[in-house]
């Protein structure tokens, strides 16, 4: 498996950045997510999740940093919030930590609704 | 159909206008603008943001009236104004549909206008968990925006022929 990294840049800030990486066993997201085609920009990193949890099995820690998100990427989080589900109920370790500004109670509630439709739990973590 | 209580506010002053097609990296530069211009209201700009972003994108996704991009991407036209009243913004939206669509998202204002949040809630994670995903999205726009805003969608429909209507979506986000 490869490792995925994506950057961002000032000009296209509805992408995000992303670092999934095999070796530590962590994935990353960062920044804004309002992309047309979302399920096109998604869809590697779903695929990529699945490959890890189905050959690598090991501890997955996940970090979102998303300070916004568009509903279609929402769709694509739930996806993976879902395989995650599937990977820890299946006895693999997962971890799933959201960071969020305080100032922003609207992501607190998505956050929840996540949790209610997946069943994976998600650790609330206020950005520094 | 709509009732007029917003459209009688709309003397105040106009910050925003625009109609063609809706490009996500113009769509972007007018969301980021619209969010960072000053430093009052930060909260109701930040809803405001994001149901700009929202709804420009369902013009974007849904417009029957679209440009092509290198004969793959479909890229919807459509109109949006955005006017700075005294004690809130009022975001509207305006794009070419099916005759027999506009009836579907009349139906579904009624709908979102219908629920309460607690409600909308629930018919957010039903409709979110139940959409087909990829191309389609999550189909919950309509209500992130009445969820945002905590009021009602004003809508009204302009008939164009006999198979296609103008759309025109309007909300109030306070500013307090």
């Amino acid at each position: 498996m490869e490792n995925i990294t994506l950057t961002s840049s000032p000009t296209t800030p509805y992408f995000p950045e992303v670092n999934f990486n095999v070796e530590k066993g962590t994935c990353e997201i960062k920044g804004e997510s309002y992309m047309e085609e979302t399920y096109k920009f998604y869809l590697p990193l779903i695929n990529w999740i699945k490959d890890y949890t189905k050959k690598i099995k090991k501890p997955l820690e996940v970090n979102v940093k998303l300070i916004y998100l568009n509903t279609s990427s929402t769709k694509c989080v739930l996806d993976i919030l879902e395989i995650l589900k599937d990977f820890e109920d299946d006895g693999g370790t997962v971890k799933v930590n959201w960071y969020y500004d305080k100032s922003d109670p609207d992501m607190v509630d998505e956050v929840e609704d996540f949790e209610a439709e997946s069943g994976m739990k998600i650790e609330l973590i206020e950005f520094e | 159909m709509t009732d007029t209580n917003i459209v009688s506010f709309m003397t105040n002053k106009t910050i925003l206008s625009y109609k063609g097609p809706f490009y996500i990296e113009l769509i972007s530069v007018f969301g980021t603008n619209i969010r960072n211009f000053n430093d009052a209201y930060s909260n109701a700009r930040k809803k405001l943001f994001k149901i700009f972003i929202e709804l420009s994108q369902n013009v974007s996704n849904y417009s029957e009236n679209y440009h092509m991009v290198n004969n793959v991407q479909r890229i919807g036209v459509g109109e949006l104004t955005l006017k700075d009243l005294e004690k809130a913004y009022l975001f509207t939206t305006k794009n070419q549909v099916k005759k027999t669509d506009a009836e579907i998202l009349a139906e579904r204002c009624e709908i979102v206008n219908a629920s309460d949040q607690l409600k909308l809630r629930e018919l957010k994670r039903e409709q979110r968990l139940n959409s087909p995903g990829e191309k389609f999205g999550a189909r919950i726009g309509l209500i992130q925006a009445v969820m945002l805003s905590n009021n009602t969608l004003e809508y009204h429909i302009e008939k164009i022929n006999e198979d296609f209507s103008y759309f025109s979506l309007t909300v109030k986000i306070d500013k307090y």
